[in-house]
């Protein structure tokens, strides 16, 4: 016989158990839920009240104005990605930093950045690298193993580097408000690259062999021209991000509204390039359509999860055990990032965010963590996701146009190192709160801006937050059990 | 075998275009919500009516939208053991999978949005902001969507099928869209 203690763990389990089949995530965490719910009204643990409560939880997601900005984000990175964005930089930065030996490598890292920031997508990043530099690095020499792996790290940078859907997808599940997540992100990516950098430098004085200086008949163009043409490649598009970003930061738009100003901007910029087509247009708004929806469904999946688990009182057994964890904060963050980064083998980011959050988060607020800096810790973990050898999602696409000759295992042991990095990172966070917390504090003393005193309330805060408020109306529900 | 196959072909053709159609909304809701944003800050003005479109088409581009993601096989899955299935095996999850994981939660949840949307349409009821809209026709996209996401299910399990049975062929393979 199922005892109601059994419930929460036995559903664990078969989260783990179900998902692992193989099936699309989101309708694999539904038929877990529903699963243990039925089981749960048969052994009279909860009523069948309990599921009438879906719809309107499903209605609760596609009524958030917060998630509203993910297509949004989305289509803006997408139309910028397919301008031709990555090729202009990556060539013109490689050439411009060239002559330094490793001056590739830090080409790939600064243009990783730039890129995550302006097109949001780790595949772009990628796939355009591995397409234009790593052949280039192969030519002259480069080590195969380091060239592969600064590559695939710095696709990832595009996770922690505002504004990063992942960050808009914490934000609302720990119920902060983005422009703040941004905020408290921004330190953290800084150092990051720096980390990155660091490395490169380190190898380059270690290792001179493995990077070596373009020599003088691979750089075609130098100069002025060199140096307009990566400015006229990256400005106007940083331009576009600044403007998105410090109004969002400033607190004079919303999230949704920079988002929607950020998408027309990137369709402004692409007919300035002359290069926005019918054909541009619709793949990107055909690929935004597609991962909004695929997101947002695993966010309607977790929610019949966590609904269920909530009701087996999920919540307090993973309370429980992690209260009871030593080391009060420090214990309480080094065991979720080692979790989480375990986790990140087997599921993607979104999975993790949707998922695991929502169980952690009242936990963290009890042992009174700052959330945005609980948020930006997992942020950096789950960027590991990425880089995991087998089934890191940048060492796939990297593998998908690396050319013939670079063995996979030279992709896999490549990762490692920088693996290593983001776990430092991942350690430089949770040791020193401040690196996130210091940019949080300016925008919020500066109160909210002139502009908001005639506008009409935010209207982000018509609509709940989709996980966040409902204690009342669950604690309504399960009084009836 | 062969009704039942073209009744897959035209749901795959329904949800195609409704799935287009929801793209489309994507680009109307970009384009509402930045003039939202450009007229409240040039003019100080807003309207309820006009932030409350936004997310109706956000609720439409998700809730239509899904069904044509399930066709395009674009649902993310952990594939760390679904990526070293055989195709036959891969078949048979999609199968067994839509049967019993997909089509309960679309059934179910479908079925209890009902209510809801037939109480609002009877009453007429708005969103309660000064000037909103109905609110009915943001709550039909649940019902609605969950439909459409049934009747892909369907589709999918009558190609996935006819494909075990050796009558069609169809591509199994799976690769995890772009992030």
């Amino acid at each position: 016989m199922i005892t109601r203690e059994l419930m929460a763990p036995l559903m664990f389990g078969g989260l783990i158990v179900f998902m692992l089949i193989g099936y699309p995530v989101a309708f694999s965490l539904g038929a877990v839920g529903l699963f243990f719910g039925l089981i749960g009204i048969e052994l009279g643990f909860f009523t069948p009240a309990l599921l009438q409560a879906l719809p309107d939880r499903v209605f609760g997601i596609v009524s958030n104005d917060l998630l509203l900005s993910i297509p949004f984000f989305t289509f803006m990175g997408a139309i910028l990605e397919r301008c031709g964005l990555a090729e202009d930089l990556l060539e013109g930065t490689g050439q411009l930093f060239g002559p330094v030996r490793g001056g590739l490598a830090y080409a790939v890292i600064l243009v990783g950045a730039l890129l995550g920031a302006i097109t949001g997508t780790v595949a772009a990043s990628v796939i355009a690298m591995g397409l234009i530099s790593l052949p280039v690095m192969m030519r002259y020499g480069y080590n195969m193993r380091l060239a592969t792996g600064v590559i695939a790290a710095s696709g990832t940078i595009t996770q922690l580097i505002p504004p990063s859907l992942v960050l808009i997808v914490l934000a609302d599940q720990l119920g902060k408000s983005v422009g703040d997540m941004y905020a408290g992100a921004i330190g953290p990516s800084l150092m990051q690259i720096l980390l990155f950098c660091g490395f490169i430098f380190l190898v380059s004085i270690l290792r001179p062999a493995h990077m070596p200086a373009l020599p003088p008949e691979a750089r075609t163009q130098r100069g002025w021209p060199l140096i307009r043409r990566v400015l006229w490649g990256m400005v106007p598009s940083l331009v576009l991000i600044f403007l998105v970003l410090g109004t969002i930061l400033l607190g004079i738009a919303t999230p949704t509204e920079g988002g929607a100003m950020g998408a027309v901007g990137a369709l402004g910029l692409a007919a300035l390039n002359r290069r926005l087509t019918l054909n541009l247009l619709w793949q990107s708004m055909d690929s935004t359509l597609r991962l909004t929806a695929m997101v947002i469904f695993i966010l309607i999946g977790s929610t019949v999860f966590t609904l269920v688990f909530r009701g087996v009182d999920g919540d307090l057994w993973i309370e429980n055990m992690l209260l009871g964890l030593p080391g009060g904060q420090m214990g309480f963050l080094i065991a979720v990032s080692l979790f989480v980064f375990f986790l990140a083998f087997f599921l993607d980011y979104f999975e993790i965010a949707f998922i695991v959050i929502p169980l952690l988060a009242p936990v963290a607020d009890k042992l009174g963590i700052d959330l945005i800096w609980f948020g930006v810790v997992i942020g950096a973990v789950l960027q590991t996701s990425f880089m995991h050898p087998p089934f890191g999602f940048a060492l796939f696409y990297l593998r998908g146009v690396a050319p013939k000759e670079v063995k996979s295992s030279d992709i896999y042991w490549g990762a490692v190192p920088w693996v290593g990095l983001q776990l430092l990172l991942v350690a430089i966070i949770i040791l020193w709160p401040g690196i996130v917390t210091g940019f949080l504090d300016k925008p919020q003393a500066g109160g909210p801006a002139p502009v908001e005193s005639v506008a009409p309330p935010d209207p982000g805060a018509d609509t709940p937050p989709s996980q966040t408020d409902d204690a009342a109306e669950i604690e309504k529900l399960y009084k009836s059990r | 075998m062969n009704f039942l196959l073209k009744l897959s072909a035209l749901i795959d053709r329904v949800n195609v275009r409704i799935g287009q159609a929801a793209a489309w909304l994507m680009l109307l809701a970009v384009l509402i919500s930045a003039g939202n944003a450009f007229i409240r800050y040039g003019f100080s003005r807003s309207s309820n009516a006009w932030l409350e479109i936004q997310w109706y088409l956000f609720a439409a581009m998700v809730m239509l939208g899904a069904a044509y993601t399930l066709k395009m096989n674009e649902h993310v899955r952990v594939d760390a053991f679904y990526g070293r299935y055989s195709e036959r095996t891969r078949l048979w999850v999609d199968l067994l999978g839509t049967l019993f994981f997909l089509l309960p939660m679309t059934v179910i949840i479908g079925w209890l949005g009902w209510p809801a949307l037939a109480g609002a349409f009877a009453s007429g009821e708005t969103s309660g902001n000064a000037g909103g809209l109905v609110k009915w026709p943001a709550l039909l996209m649940i019902p609605l969507g969950f439909l459409l996401l049934t009747l892909q299910g369907v589709s999918e399990v009558i190609k996935r099928a006819a494909a075990l049975t050796g009558r069609t062929k169809i591509d199994a393979a799976y690769e995890k869209p772009l992030q």
